[in-house]
């Protein structure tokens, strides 16, 4: 069995939801003038973005998690490196986890 | 750091280039995310073939993973539609902030290369943003090598991934975390804007709580970005 109809139409309908949120801001933002405050809200968007990621992640997260995110930000912070983060960031929860904490 | 993003000083080919040179440093992660992919689609029954149109058409590891943990036959399409909305709702905002970068581009251009936007290539141009790069270039081509990598990282885990045992144990599931937490420091340098984060931070773990679903990243975002507007609504 190489692929199913029903799974096939299912990764293209999912396909076209991503397709949707990608391109979607994008095309929204046409209608919208950079005003000051719409200028204030694009800029505060990444951090906030981060914030909204991280949070769940820290307060539901053991040890491991906080471990490595304290490795990834720290490492970043001091090499100014996002490799060296993303990859120590991983290799703290890995090692923690491994150690059972 | 400003919304507007430096005018072009760089063609369309040199900076297809270097989005597609800088874009390496992100790869392994994306791996790593793949081969766990492939190995959770053929856990849950899926075949090569399947598994790997699924990392080509949606792109978007999170969301795979997330709509696997609801895989049946037959497949329920409305929750893993929701289920991928909410997930990717962040590639939405990330879609507004790119207007400045993209507008002067053939529409046809622009849309070709938001196919292809993640998280990594979206991280880069952020920081990035004053370097003058053709913006549709240099995310097209981090964006091309990304969908490869992570095209073939969901063939090679779905065929082989099973030899390497429980990837919770090598942490893989914390690389969406470990990405952003590098982005959040890079992003703190350009602009060290306290409010966004912290109501960010916290409307996220309330909302995480309180609504079942990925809701928690589009409302908690949302919130957070909406401090934004209080620090710029003085009047001109």
């Amino acid at each position: 069995m190489l692929a199913r109809p029903d799974v096939m139409v299912a990764v293209v309908l999912l396909g076209c939801v991503s397709y949707a949120c990608r391109a979607g801001g994008y095309f929204l933002m046409r209608y919208v003038s950079l005003t000051p405050p719409v200028e204030g809200w694009l800029q505060a968007i990444p951090i906030a973005i981060v914030g909204a990621i991280l949070g769940p992640i820290a307060a539901n997260g053991g040890p491991p998690e906080w471990a490595g995110l304290a490795a990834a930000i720290g490492l970043t912070w001091l090499t100014g490196w996002d490799f060296v983060g993303i990859i120590g960031g991983i290799a703290a929860v890995a090692l923690m986890r491994w150690l059972a904490v | 750091m400003t919304v507007a993003a430096v005018a072009a000083s760089r063609s369309f080919a040199s900076s297809f280039c270097a989005g597609a040179a800088l874009i390496w440093v992100m790869t392994p992660g994306i791996v790593l995310v793949g081969i766990v992919f492939g190995v959770m689609a053929s856990t849950v029954g899926l075949t090569l073939a399947e598994a790997a149109a699924f990392s080509g058409s949606v792109y978007a590891g999170g969301a795979q993973m997330a709509s696997l943990q609801g895989w049946d036959t037959p497949v329920p399409l409305l929750f893993v539609c929701l289920t991928t909305a909410a997930v990717n709702s962040r590639y939405v905002l990330m879609g507004a902030t790119l207007r400045s970068f993209l507008a002067h581009r053939p529409a046809p251009l622009v849309y070709g290369t938001l196919f292809f936007l993640v998280d990594a290539t979206w991280i880069l141009a952020m920081r990035d943003r004053d370097k003058g790069y053709d913006w549709a270039g240099y995310l097209l081509g981090g964006g091309l090598i990304m969908w490869f990598v992570w095209v073939a990282a969901s063939i090679a885990g779905h065929a082989f991934g099973q030899l390497l045992g429980d990837p919770h144990a090598y942490g893989f599931d914390f690389m969406l975390a470990a990405f952003f937490a590098t982005a959040g420091v890079t992003f703190w340098r350009h602009s060290r804007r306290v409010a966004p984060l912290v109501v960010a931070l916290a409307v996220s773990i309330v909302v995480q709580k309180l609504i079942p679903g990925p809701w928690y990243i589009l409302i908690g975002a949302l919130a957070g970005s909406f401090m934004g507007i209080v620090g710029h609504a003085r009047p001109a």
